[in-house]
């Protein structure tokens, strides 16, 4: 008797098990439903260099996820190329990039504006003038003053402290200095005296200084529209005023952000982008292996992130044909390299550095940051070949000898003076698994040659800030080797070298010009891009500069980086928009 | 007992406040003695260009500048009286018990807690019935047939179950039946009042999973404790006077084991109210678990003590309800 209930309670137990997993349907927060492979794959890498599944359906919910969270959904306060990405869904800047897989998606266009700025005053003055019935989502009509307020927020750093900070650094400045539109609300909404605005559909803007690339600095979304009466300053985060196709229905905060059409958006008015989902999902905080087995499993469309899959999911989607089929493995847009620094004794030396490019081991580099598919391609140049202008070279012999030449290495020490080598320390980011491995592999290779190297391992959110932006601490503690990687903020030369190389950017804290590279050449070739109009000159010296950086040998480039991206076969108008280096989200679509 | 449970509530104040002072210590003050000086902690917070007026905004901005006893008397004033925030654009209050704004996404605290509750609480709760219903139950049955089959079959299985991770558990169920086999497919957090089914069904996994490791302690103490009780004389009188077994076991035995089992679940809930950690990065749960790994991860020091509190908190309320338990399991106590 006993033994008889034990049992049926058990089964009863199990019973509701299974009855609860059947109930409440195939899934429960969005997402395709159907499982991968279901119809024919476009073929490996096919969404670099075409539209995958071009098609106008509407309807569906668009699910993403992502392992971690956006900086910040304002438009006005992020720094991430997804989340940049991702605004695209409800943000019409002034300019955007051409939605188009190729080199045409590196173009920039107008997006608000009616045509790219009209430049006057020797580059002083740039004027735009925007669509005249461009709405936001409650019907109101977007105006240059919009514009101008968006603008302005970016100066206050204590309320949007995390998005870039160009129009502080390039506008002309005022004194005393513009606070920004939170401090005093009534005397500095519309106080900044570099942007004008004579009428509701023309803005101006100001230079300090001549600036070819500011169309570019425009295409960041913090020029996208914001109305003074519903910003509400650092909660503006939670419901931003849509211009895009689509619109804010709810978020709740690192959890779950839901969109819904805008009503109000045109297409006519905005052809980079399209109105398909009749709802999008963007799940945050998902656990990054159980996402990627979602995506294969077809629970979740894309993968918001777009910085790859992990590493079990890679080997699934390699070894599987069907799989492999359906997806891509495209440039980032990101170099992996190591900073020489050239103030660092006896790195201070050319031919030192020159001993360091040619000892290193690029197979190995590329080995420790995740091997050719994951990791990326040996480079050879400064510049991925993403960046407008770039060319191909190899002066060290990265591609033709990627294991080095240690008699060329020898060489360059006896070069400079240091024949039995040198010592000196590598600094990394310690909480970065692969960068670990890129500074124990180079620490081995240089080992050979007689370079004897100590490491040096960091906290990545201190990184740049306390340590290695930090030239006092580089000199103080020796640090003649700094791993690090770059993206730009726009696809030109200017873009990539500026940050990095230029003379003038060196600065005390937060530098991110590490190797202290102070060129004249480089810093002549800067200043021409800076203010040559023309984009064929302009991109012309992008190459010049990047083989100036690599004869000072002022930067060991390892991998152009990519990632492996699974493309799901219900997504629709699927392609690697290069800037991103990911999918361009704001024209997906389902089956 | 209403004495007791005034005394046991003063105690709870008096522990959490001394929490609280080892938590700031530890993510404030400590740094600060390291060498680390107020400005370099306000760079974490000022994202990727980090000039010398951002970081100096964000240092005046978050309060980092002054010092730690002063940083630390606002917090608890902001705890019981609340305090005042501006976003911008407006000045909002934040009611008590109020833990600060987050670095990063400069909103209140505690209301990101307080939505990430419910989660954990269903996870717990629900878990902690399985395991207490199965763990014992295991348990009475291996006691009463001690040397057979099953006792050696269900020590054994309890022995895996404690060995194996819940990572390890948790990945491998979702693999089997959310992936392969999908029949708890699309692992997410469905709230009770959206719809209760869907809300069951989701947390099946994690329930199974996270009670999998404590029924094996449970079922291994309950035998224990069982077999140890029953083999008192005051069983053997029980039997004598007629008594049926079944009374013998469930209302002398397993009464007198239940003591050291109450208290350990007590705890164990306890600990688990707070954030259970690992299950909820497995399986993605937005409770106080996940929520606790992002406030480390990021550094977000308002997060990182608010969390550290309402854990010790449930914590300390867990072992109150299980001391007034004691009276009733007990009826030794109550005099």
């Amino acid at each position: 008797m006993r033994r008889r209930r034990t049992i049926g309670l058990a089964a009863l137990g199990a019973a509701a098990a299974l009855a609860l997993a059947a109930c409440g349907g195939g899934s429960s927060g969005g997402g395709s439903g159907s499982s991968s492979g279901s119809s024919s794959a476009a073929g490996f890498n096919a969404a670099i260099t075409k539209v995958v599944n071009p098609s106008n359906h509407k309807g569906g919910t668009l699910t993403f996820a992502d392992s971690s969270t956006t900086d910040s959904t304002d438009p006005g306060n992020t720094y991430y190329a997804f989340s940049w990405n991702l605004t695209r869904f409800y943000t019409m800047p002034l300019m955007t990039y051409k939605s188009c897989p190729g080199q045409c998606g590196l173009q920039v266009v107008p997006d608000l504006a009616t045509g790219p700025g009209v430049v006057t005053d020797n580059g002083l003055t740039w004027t735009y003038h925007i669509q005249p019935d461009v709405k936001f989502e409650d019907g109101t009509t977007v105006t240059s003053s919009d514009v101008k307020y968006a603008v302005e927020r970016t100066f206050d750093r204590a309320k949007l402290p995390l998005g870039p900070n160009y129009f502080s650094l390039l506008l002309k400045p005022q004194k005393p200095a513009y606070p920004g539109p939170y401090k005093d609300r009534s005397k500095n909404i519309m106080g900044l005296k570099a942007v004008q605005t004579p009428n509701p559909t023309t803005i101006v803007f100001h230079l300090a200084k001549p600036f070819a690339d500011f169309n570019y600095v425009v295409a960041i979304p913090q020029t996208a529209p914001v109305p003074p009466n519903k910003d509400t300053g650092s909660n503006y985060q939670l419901h931003p005023w849509s211009t895009g196709p689509y619109k804010f229905q709810s978020y709740q905060l690192n959890k779950q952000t839901t969109l819904v059409p805008n009503t109000f958006w045109k297409a006519s008015t905005d052809p980079q982008a399209k109105q398909l989902p009749s709802k999008i999902v963007i799940n945050w905080n998902v656990n990054a292996n159980d996402l990627d087995n979602r995506l294969l499993a077809g629970d979740l469309d894309v993968d918001a992130a777009g910085t790859g899959v992990q590493a079990a999911a890679r080997a699934k989607i390699l070894s599987s044909p069907t799989l492999k089929a359906s997806s891509d493995d495209p440039i980032s847009g990101f170099l992996w390299f190591a900073y020489l620094n050239t103030v660092v004794k006896p790195m201070n030396n050319v031919h030192c550095r020159m001993a360091v490019e040619y000892g290193a081991n690029k197979t190995n580099q590329q080995t420790a940051y995740g091997g050719p598919v994951a990791g990326g391609a040996i480079a050879s140049t400064v510049a991925p070949p993403n960046v407008l202008g770039q060319k191909h070279f190899d002066l060290y012999e990265a591609t033709t000898k990627p294991g080095g030449d240690l008699a060329k290495a020898k060489s360059e020490l006896q070069a400079c003076g240091q024949p039995n080598g040198f010592s000196t320390g590598i600094a990394y980011r310690s909480d970065r698994p692969k960068e670990v491995q890129a500074a124990q592999s180079l620490q081995a290779a240089l080992s050979q040659v007689g370079i004897k190297t100590s490491l040096h391992g960091y906290p990545s959110g201190t990184y740049f800030s306390n340590f290695a932006g930090v030239p006092k601490y580089v000199h103080n503690h020796n640090l003649g080797i700094l791993m690090g990687g770059w993206a730009p903020d726009w696809p030109d030369g200017y873009g990539f070298f500026d940050f990095i190389t230029a003379g003038d950017t060196i600065s005390p804290a937060g530098n991110t010009n590490i190797e202290e590279l102070n060129d004249p050449v480089v810093n002549n070739l800067l200043n021409k891009m800076a203010a040559t109009n023309d984009a064929t000159t302009r991109n012309s010296y992008t190459a010049q500069i990047d083989m100036q950086v690599m004869k000072q040998a002022a930067i060991l480039p390892e991998v152009y980086a990519k990632s492996l991206l699974y493309r799901s076969p219900n997504l629709t108008n699927v392609y690697v928009q290069p800037y991103y280096g990911m999918y361009n989200y704001a024209v997906l679509g389902l089956k | 007992m209403i004495t007791f449970i005034v005394r046991r509530l003063f105690a709870t104040i008096f522990l959490l406040i001394v929490v609280s002072m080892i938590t700031f210590a530890i993510f404030f003050l400590i740094p600060r003695l390291a060498g680390q000086n107020s400005y370099e902690l306000a760079t974490q917070y000022v994202g990727r260009n980090p000039t010398r007026a951002a970081v100096l905004a964000i240092e005046d901005k978050l309060g980092l500048n002054a010092p730690v006893y002063l940083q630390y008397a606002r917090f608890l004033k902001a705890i019981v009286f609340g305090t005042h925030y501006n976003s911008g654009t407006s000045t909002t209050y934040c009611p008590p018990p109020c833990f600060g704004y987050s670095f990063k996404t400069q909103q209140p605290v505690w209301p990101q807690m307080v939505s990430d509750i419910p989660v954990t609480l269903s996870l717990a709760i629900g878990a902690a019935v399985i395991w207490l219903v199965g763990g014992v139950t295991i348990g009475i049955i291996s006691a009463l047939k001690r040397g057979t089959l099953f006792d050696r079959f269900s020590m054994g299985l309890a022995l895996v179950g404690v060995s194996l991770p819940i990572f390890f558990t948790g990945l491998i169920a979702l693999e089997l039946f959310s992936y392969k086999w999908p029949i708890f497919p699309n692992v997410q957090y469905v709230s009770f009042s959206t719809n209760p089914l869907l809300w069951a069904r989701n947390l099946v996994l994690p329930w199974i999973v996270l009670a999998l490791l404590y029924a094996a302690l449970y079922a291994r103490l309950t035998r224990a404790g069982m077999l140890e009780t029953m083999s008192e004389d005051f069983i053997r009188t029980a039997r004598a006077k007629g008594l049926r077994e079944r009374t013998v076991i469930f209302k002398h035995g397993l009464r007198a084991t239940l003591t050291p089992i109450v208290t350990i679940f007590g705890m164990d809930l306890g600990l688990l109210l707070g954030g259970a950690i690992i299950t909820e990065v497995t399986f993605s749960l937005h409770g106080l678990g996940l929520f606790t790994v992002e406030a480390v991860q990021n550094q977000d020091l308002p997060e990182i003590l608010g969390v550290t509190m309402l854990a010790a908190f449930f914590i300390v309320i867990a072992n109150l309800v299980v001391d007034i338990l004691y009276a009733v399991v007990d009826p030794r106590v109550r005099h």
